[in-house]
């Protein structure tokens, strides 16, 4: 079941890109490949309504031996963690097509690498074998590279070559520690499950433990790991920057989790207040060089490393309430900067700037683009965590759970959400109000597939703010098993004393 | 090397608009695409000023002090299909109409505004109320504590009939303008402005009155022998209210007179219709959207496809036609200027050639910064 996710895009890929031209057009290849990615998105919502939401364990699952010698299986499963992620996955992969330029040079290798991007990804979510990860996670690479290089801005080399660079050392490191992993296993194993009980010594756990931190660190990204992901952002044509600030972000949190936490859990525990302390300088750090930025895109890319520091903050703690904080966040920071980066592409390609000192009074109901300001202004509200939108109940959840473990990196990072009000307004209020310049007065016709994509991803952050059961039910026995792991000595009192965390039922939140 | 430095300013686009007034041109530039737009705009002009008008009259002869005229915009016939089109917004926006006339009524100016502080009026006025109240104790109390209130009412009252009037003329005379036209009579903006000098020359001398009806006995609140005249106490005071002062008010933005941030005397108001912002954001005056939103219903199929062709197409309707409503009012600007010109135009005597310039200097002075220089060139 779950290979479909992976080998139906590759498949198609393979058939964009190799198919005759007369078979293949532009347009065919356009059609194909949102044809496929509406499959995969209903296949999603498919196995959304096979999950069982009560098992915390692995589900779906597929296994053979791929090359036994090296360790390495064809191994897939799906638990409440990689759920999530692999839905939000499959809709901002079917939107990236939707939004992406009809009339882009080089068609055919465009779909065909969004096609395998988006099966590096899914594999990623879903191999339950390191070195099947670490293929994944690679291949993933390849396609955004390309995307940056080809279609991205006029700095597109600089920026994408940057991302490579960091991506590659970050898959290095990544796989050293992997290495690492399967060596002291004894049996040179790759296979997760088996790697889930290593008896270690702490000194060796700290330091695989650390190698995997900076490696999906660089994803995340962990500031200072985070210079690439401005560059490329901004380079970037937007499909690629919803794809990247909206799901592959999360590969790193994903990965922090899957292998950080759940693989070395007691060394998680040691570590836990630097990487509360890395959150905390990732929320400040990114809202304030946020508040400097005049280009749209830049500032919404530090609104990312800023955000992802929730994520971070929360997966330090560690506690049941946290970890579905974490994914909760996940999610929410990658429905909202997607639709953020929509938003802004939709501003460039009409008005053919990002700059804010330019850009004014974009609300102008006839000339304008009130619409698409309007969106921005609730996408807005929703990443400064205005109660009724999934940013509110997300960041309340990552507060709450990691209150009682960390208060004062806790209440430093609140201070994100003040700032992200601050440089967001600041947004709004240069860019959408005021009167609108001669030199904007006669801008392109706005249409509705301009809006649409960001209309679904407005409905979804609503939706998820006043139902957030809708997403925290699928990842409660997953996270209730992932926050009781290891020497839980640090958190056991709060547990013990906080019903809310053990077991995960915050009746407000998930009925 | 002894520089000259000339003795007057050098020619700006404004002595350019001079000279072309002087030679029997119109503050706006003559082109084809003027035309259209100016023409087209007007017609549809023509229907809504009709609707005004009749609306307008309406309310002064038969909404006659009833103090809550909740059926006021539904001209005698409320039934619920009409209700429920109107709650829809299916209708013709009377407010648009109602700020006309306030703006008439706050700025005064003109023999009707004179009128209306005589004492003659203050007789024929209160005749009506005593009839009107004859009966209703409680307002007659009222109108006993507060005797200026009913009298306000009336006066009010009055420059809804006196616009009412006025328009019902203007809307005749853009019809005609349209019909001719499309038989191919009017082919320059001058022949525009033309059209409009000589209905407004045609009608000047037209009768003001005012008269309600009140069981079945006729009062005349303005009887003819009061001398007022359509050109000299509607149009010029309803060119100087609408066209060019209007309100400092009704925008998003909250002006603070204390601060300087309005002129100190009315007469110095510029937020007039020729002042708007094609692009309304906060701006003063009155909204040019609701006069827009009803022009859309009655453009002709011509103007429609121009608008059509531009980068938004229909999506920026009310924005193409507040543009091309202003150049048109520039146009009937032109027709009142020309027609308060000391002199005629083709005089030859040099002082007169003098006085007239002079006359054209200040209207261009105080025109300066309202939309003139912009309609000078095209618009997108």
């Amino acid at each position: 079941m779950l290979s479909i996710l992976i080998w139906l895009p590759v498949l198609a890929g393979l058939a964009i890109a190799c198919l005759p031209e007369a078979i293949m057009t532009p347009t065919r290849s356009r059609q194909v490949a949102m044809a496929i990615a509406l499959v995969i998105l209903g296949w999603t919502g498919y196995l959304l309504t096979q999950f069982d939401v009560q098992s915390a364990g692995l589900q779906f699952q597929e296994s053979f031996d791929w090359i036994a010698p090296l360790g390495l299986s064809y191994r897939l499963g799906m638990d409440g963690l990689s759920l999530p992620l692999i839905a939000i996955n499959s809709l901002l992969v079917y939107i990236a097509l939707y939004c992406s330029d009809v009339n882009l040079i080089r068609p055919r290798l465009y779909y065909s690498l969004m096609m395998l991007l988006a099966a590096g990804v899914a594999g990623a979510f879903l191999a339950q074998n390191l070195l099947l990860f670490f293929l994944f996670y690679e291949v993933e690479l390849i396609p955004l590279y390309l995307m940056i290089a080809i279609w991205g801005g006029s700095r597109r080399g600089y920026a994408a070559t940057k991302f490579l660079i960091y991506t590659a050392i970050s898959g290095a490191l990544i796989l050293a520690a992997f290495f690492g992993l399967a060596l002291l296993s004894g049996s040179f194993s790759f296979d997760y499950e088996q790697l889930q009980n290593l008896e270690l010594p702490m000194t060796t756990q700290l330091i695989l433990l650390v190698t995997i931190v900076v490696g999906f660190g660089i994803k995340v990204p962990i500031v200072p790991l985070h210079t690439w992901l401005p560059d490329a952002h901004v380079q970037a044509p937007t499909p690629t920057s919803v794809l990247l600030a909206g799901v592959l972000l999360k590969l790193g949190t994903y990965g922090l989790l899957r292998f950080g936490l759940q693989l070395l859990p007691d060394a998680w525990r040691v570590i836990a207040p630097a990487l509360a302390i890395l959150a905390v300088v990732n929320v400040l750090y990114g809202s304030f060089v946020a508040i400097a930025q005049t280009d749209m895109k830049k500032m919404v890319a530090y609104s990312s490393v800023g955000h992802m520091g929730y994520v971070m903050l929360a997966a330090a703690a560690a506690t049941p309430l946290s970890i579905a904080a974490t994914i909760a966040q996940m999610i929410s920071h990658g429905l909202i900067s997607a639709l953020l980066f929509l938003l802004v592409g939709v501003v460039y390609s009409k008005t053919g700037t990002r700059n804010v000192d330019v850009l004014q009074g974009l609300l102008n109901p006839e000339r304008g683009l009130p619409l698409i300001g309007s969106l921005m202004i609730v996408s807005v509200m929703a990443s400064a965590g205005i109660p009724g939108m999934i940013g509110f109940i997300a960041e309340f959840l990552v507060y709450r759970s990691s209150f009682p473990i960390f208060p004062v990196a806790t209440l430093l990072c609140m201070l994100g959400t003040a700032l992200t009000a601050v440089y967001f307004l600041n947004l709004i209020n240069r860019s959408f109000f005021g009167r609108l310049p001669e030199t904007f007065a006669n801008l392109p016709a706005i249409y509705w597939k301009d809006r649409i994509p960001a209309l679904i991803v407005v409905a979804l952050v609503i939706a998820f703010g006043l139902q957030p059961g809708w997403i925290i039910r699928w990842s409660e026995p997953t996270s209730l098993a992932l926050g009781t792991l290891g020497d839980r000595s640090t958190t056991t009192a709060f547990v013990e004393a906080n019903p809310l965390t053990l077991p995960l039922s915050a009746p407000a939140l998930v009925d | 090397m002894t520089t000259l430095t000339p003795s007057t300013p050098v020619p700006t686009a404004l002595s350019a608009i001079a000279e072309r007034l002087e030679n029997g041109g119109a503050l706006l530039p003559d082109s084809p695409e003027n035309l259209v737009e100016v023409v087209g705009v007007l017609k549809s002009y023509a229907v809504v000023l009709d609707a005004y008008s009749i609306n307008l009259n309406y309310i002064a002869e038969h909404q006659f002090l009833v103090l809550f005229p909740f059926f006021k915009y539904m001209n005698g016939d409320v039934t619920a299909g009409k209700l429920m089109r109107h709650w829809l917004h299916q209708r013709i926006n009377y407010e648009f109409a109602e700020y006309c006339m306030k703006a008439m009524f706050w700025h005064g100016g003109g023999g009707l505004d004179a009128y209306l502080d005589t004492e003659e009026f203050r007789t024929r006025a209160t005749a009506a109320i005593q009839a009107k109240l004859k009966g209703n104790l409680m307002m007659r109390g009222i109108n006993q504590l507060f005797p200026q209130f009913l009298l306000e009412q009336i006066r009010q009252l009055s420059f809804y009939s006196g616009l009412g009037q006025f328009w019902r003329v203007m809307s005749d005379m853009f019809m005609v303008l349209s019909d001719r036209y499309d038989a191919g009579d009017i082919t320059s903006i001058a022949d525009v402005v033309d059209h409009i000098k000589q209905g407004l020359v045609d009608n000047a001398a037209m009768p003001i009155t005012y008269a309600v009806t009140i069981e079945g006995d006729r009062y005349e609140i303005i009887p003819a022998t009061a001398g007022l005249t359509f050109l000299m106490d509607t149009a010029v005071p309803y060119v100087e209210a609408v066209f060019l002062r209007s309100f400092p008010f009704f925008g998003t933005v909250s002006y603070n007179a204390q601060a300087q941030q309005i002129p100190p005397e009315q007469a110095d108001f510029s937020y007039g219709v020729l002042f708007a912002d094609p692009l309304p954001t906060g701006g003063a005056g009155i909204p040019p959207t609701l006069l827009m939103q009803d022009l859309t219903h009655y453009l002709p199929d011509y103007l429609r496809a121009v608008y059509a062709g531009g980068l938004r197409g229909n999506g920026d309707l009310r924005v193409k036609i507040n543009q091309s409503f202003q150049k048109s009012m520039f146009c009937v600007t032109t027709s009142a200027i020309l027609g308060l010109m000391p002199h005629p135009l083709t005089t030859s005597q040099p002082q007169e050639q003098q006085a007239n310039r002079e006359f054209i200097d200040s209207w261009l002075a105080r025109l300066e910064p309202s939309a003139l220089l912009r309609v000078q060139t095209p618009q997108s």
